[in-house]
């Protein structure tokens, strides 16, 4: 894969979304994986995962093992791939791990901060790292520890800090140098749920300062609430990806169904409501009852009259809207809500 | 304690070119090590047990020139060979061990930060600080005996501030790489302390045990091997051939740091 794209500012990741028709362009996403294979020994951590991420929140959502982590670390160039190769704002990592780390920020998942120093020093030295002056770096410092919620304590040694408090240090030094783009794993994970609160509204006042954040969970809620675009892996492979909202909101034209009636009532209604429009899915839920997911069926008047003919009663009719632990659920029992 | 309501706000400040963020990690090492009680004590009582002597020699007495062969007994260096084996033993042993045990190795190179930067800042800053023992003291010393020399001959004297420069380098960094790999090697600091200062111990024993039997074992001693590749940069007649000496201290300079190189690169790529 090449890209003539050694020009771009790392920190100005191009961000214009794909072009709708074909697939989009290296360089045209803040990142992007191709064909991307890495593995530990016998561990196939990630086996041929592509994706473009788009700009904005975007969850990276799966389960354990899946993958989540070892994505973000080939993006920050940190593993080399086995096959395949990703991109961060056109730069392959590769061959520009240096450049691409300059315009990144990464919260890592586990515990990373030197408890012999305070936050202070921690945010200010790191920021330094990246480049920044000392001068700057310290004020930078105190702005981010003051934007996290990181009070007096931040002169006290890290090492008497609470979980919580950790965590809010972890991602102050991601972006004590402003990054464009930000990893942040598992950001909530050890908290309480106000903490889990307040570090996903932190995460989205920085969505909504133009920064593409790519953030992994396990937890379906979170990423529900603050992500823009939902990236599901399992296994090292991509499962399915796409708007929150169009992913939510189910397939255009699929209307969720629920009926209720005796057993050769509810039979002989889907057989002929199949000869009238599609059945996506049939579900039975303790004999009497039945949701269907069905396309192509007009504005109703037909399966009501259908309904009345087979002596079955409509409990529910409504167009399609999934959870997003619905959308989860559903891609790992293999057939995606289109059905493959 | 809840979030404070400020907003996320941008920086747009200026960046520091890739390879100066090397000097962040020495200058943090140096001043940190600075701010110790432990490496102020022993910078203080070295000083007092290494080259008070020499200092004292030259202000009441005076010299007409200075002359290799006293530079190189100003050097003192068994007991310089003590001081520094301590020294690098309390500055080195956390330098790596800490990122290691802390894992905040990842906070480094998830930044534009090579392998060979971090370990250049880090080597430098333990080498800036034992300088303060090594090197700095002797050259002064160097100096004050040009300055206040009664002879005219200064170009011989410079030659020998010339030989004090190297062979204070050389005890600057001789005792580092070693120090470092073993910080490299374990994630608790006092293991890599009590690690360094007894691996030198043990040479000294061995080479003190068996020098009687044959003088060529005095090679591996740190302070017989140091005092002879003193004397040797000095150009002085050492009862340690030259080669053995050589390799010695390249053994003990180029391994130790090739293994730490190749512990930090493994270290630092996510495996
Ligand atoms: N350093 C490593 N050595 C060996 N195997 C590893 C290593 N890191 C990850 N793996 C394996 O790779 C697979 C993917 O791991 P990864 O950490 O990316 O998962 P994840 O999605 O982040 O999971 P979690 O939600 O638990 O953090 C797992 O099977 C894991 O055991
Ligand atoms: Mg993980």
């Amino acid at each position: 894969m090449t890209s003539a794209v050694d020009d771009v500012d790392p920190r100005m990741p191009v961000g214009e979304s794909a072009p709708e028709d074909g697939p989009p362009r290296v360089g045209s996403c803040p990142l992007s994986a191709r064909d991307l294979t890495v593995s530990f020994g016998p561990v196939i951590a990630l086996d041929g995962f592509s994706v473009d991420i788009p700009r904005g929140i975007v969850g990276l959502l799966g389960p354990n093992g899946a993958g989540k982590s070892t994505f973000i670390k080939a993006s920050l160039g940190l593993l080399t791939p086995e096959n395949g190769a990703v991109f961060v704002g056109g730069l392959d990592t590769r061959t520009q791990s240096l450049q691409i780390r300059d315009g990144v920020g990464y919260m890592p998942e586990h515990d990373c901060l030197v408890a012999s120093m305070n936050a202070v020093e921690l945010v200010s030295y790191f920021g330094m790292i990246s480049g920044m002056l000392a001068r700057d770096s310290i004020q930078r410092g105190h702005e981010v520890l003051d934007f996290v919620g990181i009070g007096e304590e931040r002169y006290r040694q890290i090492r008497s800090y609470s979980t919580g408090m950790k965590q809010k240090v972890k991602l102050a030094q991601a972006i004590v140098h402003d990054p464009p783009l930000l990893f942040l794993d598992e950001p909530t994970s050890g908290m309480d749920p106000k903490g889990r609160e307040e570090m996903l509204e932190l995460v989205r006042m920085i969505g909504s300062s133009d920064k593409t954040v790519l953030l992994s969970s396990h937890i379906l809620q979170e990423v529900e609430s603050v992500c823009d675009h939902v990236v599901i892996i399992s296994d090292g492979k991509l499962v399915q990806e796409g708007e929150t909202k169009a992913l939510i909101a189910g397939e255009e034209g699929v209307q969720s169904l629920t009926i209720r009636g005796d057993e050769g009532g509810m039979t002989r209604f889907v057989r002929i409501l199949g000869e009238a429009c599609e059945i996506v899915e049939a579900k039975e839920e303790g004999g009497k009852q039945m949701s269907l997911l069905i396309r192509g069926c007009g504005d109703g008047s037909q399966i009501f009259g259908l309904a009345r003919d087979s002596g079955v009663q409509i409990r529910r009719y409504h167009p399609e809207r999934l959870d997003l632990e619905e959308v989860y659920l559903r891609s790992f029992r293999g057939g995606g809500k289109d059905g493959s | 304690m809840g979030v404070d309501p400020i907003r996320y706000r941008p920086w747009k400040g200026e960046r520091t070119a890739l390879n100066l963020r090397v000097y962040v990690i020495l200058k943090s090492i140096f001043r940190h090590g600075l701010k110790s009680i432990g490496v102020k004590i022993l910078l203080i009582l070295s000083f007092l047990f290494v080259y008070a002597f020499g200092f004292m020699d030259v202000i009441l007495f005076g010299s007409e020139t200075l002359d290799a062969e006293k530079m190189s007994s100003n050097f003192n260096a068994f007991n310089l060979t003590l001081f520094a084996m301590l020294l690098a033993a309390v500055i080195t042993s956390d330098l790596i061990s800490e990122d290691l045990s802390s894992r905040s190795f990842v906070l480094y190179f998830s930044r534009a930060i090579k392998t060979r930067d971090y370990l250049v800042g880090k080597a430098g800053g333990a080498i800036l600080i034992m300088s303060l023992l090594c090197f700095l003291p002797p050259v002064l010393l160097a100096v004050v005996s040009i300055l206040t020399q009664s002879g005219s001959d200064y170009w011989s004297s410079i030659k020998v501030l010339g030989s004090t420069m190297v062979a204070g380098a050389l005890a600057a960094v001789f005792f580092v790489p070693y120090g470092l790999m073993l910080s490299s090697i374990t994630n608790r600091r006092s293991y890599a302390a009590v690690g360094t200062f007894m691996s030198f111990m043990v040479l000294t024993i061995i080479s003190e045990m068996f020098v009687e039997i044959d003088p060529a074992w005095s090679v591996i001693g740190p302070a017989r091997s140091l005092s002879a590749a003193v004397d040797w940069i000095f150009g002085l007649p050492s009862d340690i051939d030259g080669g053995a000496l050589f390799a010695f201290l390249a053994l003990f300079i180029i391994v130790p740091a090739v293994v730490l190189y190749w512990r930090v690169q493994r270290k630092a790529v996510g495996r």
